[in-house]
């Protein structure tokens, strides 16, 4: 079974994604969670959690941080206050919040997501013997590799469809360094829709920002998998995640709708040409200009990669 | 009065067999290497098994130790082999593997039994609880992330017992290692296997933009100033004693493509520091010379990374290059003759008569002179030796001894 998963902006654009047909939501607070397009507090985690279930659907709540001493102290009650609430899942990318869960015994399922360093089946095996019920791709994956690691992996895998992907987390604000090297003073966080671009391609436009765990940048176009939505399922790999980090309220919807769409066709054998072009013609249309849209390392070779 | 027993460890990096061997001499109680496969440092000289084998005979005649970095991030296929990879170290009588993936910690644990295996600084950890975690898989120590802080590491040590290892000089990645892709994204080299372009330390415009071809720049500075996230070199030779009271277990040298002039130098100045802090804390100065030599082969600024406080913008390379009075190693020292006061050397930048030459040892020894006379391997009088490898002899009025250093400033 494909599962659409969703990340969302507000409690209103939560239950509008869940009436869209998403099946999963992807959500967090921001202290604990990377890169989500809001930070909601206890009580909106438990809105959504209670409204997502009502309608038979999952919320899935980002503890993906890349945690420091600070950090573990809170991380327990929280993860205490998600499993009372009865979230389906927890996404976890430092092994001492998998520690924690267990010598707490807080049993919630986890999803493994250290980002860019998930890149392998063996080691997506190592966190499912160590209770991961799922794991998120790395984004630097082609599509040969793909393939394989679905296959061997003994957990569903988790691929972004649609969305912008992180290529870079300092923990250093290195936006605001450079600002305060030439003396200038500019708000560097994410609504601020601050670029960088290559010397040698000038075209390029990474999105970067700042925020309480250092400075992100992503890549210089979106992904977007629409094309491609058939293959993925047959190659096994049935968890799509939508980031709608830089896409904002009811255009994100709508591209979920598409997505939804798409997904139905997909495991209903209707996927043909025709229905495949016309999404892709329609979430281009919705898909913010000024950020490119591409199907990212899914359609590289991985011997160009050294 | 106090002393100190438990000393940490110096490790230093080696690249070639040459340089593990260097590095030892020059006070370092374990070095890092790299074998043919697994590892991050495609371009550095990397080990055969006999030269490892030669390596650790060396290192073990000597009480020091080698670890084998094999910390890139696999992909499908890469781990290929690696069961019998970690056996030959093992059985080689390598004393850790430094290993990120967990898929190579997996292999390494049940493939090689009895292999210790150190967490790379590639898995970005953070905090006492992964450390825990890493601890009941069976890993006997872990190198940080340069992202944590001294005060954090004082708060590990007292909520962990495995060993800890920490980066105190060197080049440092800009982003949380592992965590940066950007080399992949720009240029097809995977940062995670060994292909890191540093695209980090590139050029970059920086902008807003509402509209595509819409773009408004917002460099600034004057002259002109393009974004980087260029960071700066680490050096903690001023705060040994907070290192060493901390109970980090290793302090850590970056480098592996770095010459044996800057390791020799390198781990000299931090056993110096290190040995004389133990032997005395309450009556222990810190002397400047030792951060004059290190600056000897500095190539970038020096700062304390995040040790002391999240690093501001003078902890990353912007404006003008200020000038590093860099020296130039110029010969190694094959043999003295206390009799005739001759000293062979085997040349390694081109150097002549007049030219104002620096001996230093691993003892911490300094001798200057200027070159008076020399003459070729055949006792014919030169002014110059301009052959690479090429033996030289010359006079040197203090005693100098084999594997001795020769330099002179640029």
């Amino acid at each position: 079974m494909v599962e659409i998963i969703a990340t969302a902006e507000s409690v209103e654009q939560a239950k509008s994604l869940i009436a869209a047909g998403v099946d999963i939501l992807y959500i967090g607070e921001k202290r604990f969670g990377l890169r989500l397009p809001a930070s909601f507090s206890y009580e909106e985690i438990k809105e959504i959690t209670d409204f997502a279930h009502k309608e038979q659907k999952q919320v899935r709540i980002a503890v993906n941080a890349i945690m420091h001493n600070e950090h573990l102290q809170d991380v327990v009650p929280y993860l205490q206050f998600l499993l009372e609430i009865g979230v389906d899942a927890v996404v976890v990318g430092d092994p001492g919040v998998v520690h924690l869960m267990k010598k707490n015994d807080i049993a919630i399922p986890f999803v493994y997501d250290a980002q860019t360093l998930v890149t392998n089946s063996t080691q997506i095996n190592f966190w499912a013997k160590r209770g991961a019920t799922a794991a998120v791709l790395a984004r630097e994956l082609t599509k040969p590799e793909l393939e394989e690691i679905a296959e061997k992996s003994n957990v569903p895998v988790e691929i972004l469809v649609y969305g912008a992907t992180c290529i870079h987390q300092s923990k250093r604000p290195l936006v605001k360094n450079y600002f305060g090297f030439v003396g200038a003073e500019e708000d560097t966080g994410k609504d601020r829709g601050l670029f960088i671009s290559e010397p040698k391609n000038k075209d390029t436009h990474y999105s970067i920002y700042e925020d309480e765990h250092g400075t992100h940048i992503f890549a210089t176009n979106d992904v977007n998998l629409m094309t491609v939505l058939g293959e993925l399922k047959e190659m096994g790999i049935a968890q799509w995640k939508l980031d709608g980090i830089f896409v904002k309220g009811e255009t994100f919807v709508k591209i979920a709708e598409l997505f939804v769409k798409a997904k139905e066709a997909v495991t209903e054998n209707r996927w043909t040409d025709a229905l495949r072009d016309e999404l892709q013609e329609q979430l281009v249309q919705l898909h913010p200009q000024e950020r490119g849209l591409d199907k990212g390392f899914y359609v590289k070779n991985p011997t160009d990669i050294q | 009065m106090r002393t100190i027993t438990k000393k940490p460890e110096v490790l230093a990096p080696a690249g070639t067999l040459e340089k593990l061997k260097v590095a030892i001499h020059y006070g370092a109680d374990a070095v890092y290497i790299g074998g043919n496969a697994y590892g991050l440092r495609s371009r550095a000289g990397n080990f055969t098994f006999d030269e490892m084998r030669e390596g650790v005979r060396f290192a073990n005649e000597r009480g020091a130790k080698v670890y084998v970095a094999a910390n890139m991030v696999a992909h499908e296929g890469d781990t290929k082999g690696a069961g019998d990879y970690f056996r030959t170290l093992r059985d080689i009588g390598i004393h850790a593997v430094i290993v990120s993936d967990p898929a190579l910690i997996e292999i390494c644990a049940t493939e090689a039994p009895g292999l210790p295996i150190h967490l790379s600084t590639q898995a970005s950890a953070t905090n006492y609880e992964t450390l825990n975690f890493w601890k009941e898989e069976g890993l006997e120590r872990v190198v940080l992330a340069r992202e944590v802080s001294m005060e954090e590491i004082r708060e590990m040590k007292r909520n962990t017992d495995i060993e800890i290892e920490t980066f105190i000089h060197g080049a440092m990645c800009i982003s949380y290692s592992g965590r940066c892709v950007l080399s992949n994204h720009m240029s097809h080299r995977d940062a995670n296997r060994g292909g890191c372009s540093q695209s980090c330390r590139w050029k970059y415009d920086l902008f807003e933009m509402d509209l595509p071809g819409n773009r408004k720049s917002l460099l600034g500075g004057d002259p002109e100033e393009d974004f980087s996230m260029s960071a700066v070199d680490m050096s903690m030779i001023r705060h040994i004693p907070d290192l060493v009271e901390a109970g980090v277990d290793s302090l850590k040298i970056e480098g592996r493509m770095k010459s044996i002039h800057y390791v020799s130098t390198v781990a000299s100045v931090y056993r110096q520091a290190i040995d004389a802090y133990c032997a005395d804390p309450d009556n222990y100065e810190f002397n400047q010379a030792w951060e004059d030599e290190l600056w000897k082969v500095a190539q970038r600024e020096l700062a304390t990374g995040f040790y002391y406080g999240i690093p501001d913008e003078n902890q990353q390379l912007f404006g003008k290059k200020r000038k590093i009075p860099a020296y130039t190693f110029i010969g190694q020292v094959l043999d003295y003759d206390p009799e005739t006061e001759i000293a062979t050397i085997e040349q390694r930048n081109n150097f002549g008569v007049g030219d104002e030459i620096e001996f230093y040892g691993p003892d911490y020894t300094h001798l200057n002179q200027t070159i008076e006379e020399m003459w070729d391997e055949e006792g014919n009088p030169i002014d110059r030796a301009p052959h690479p490898l090429m033996i030289v002899k010359m006079r040197v009025k203090h005693p100098v001894k084999r594997m001795d250093m020769m330099r002179k400033r640029k």
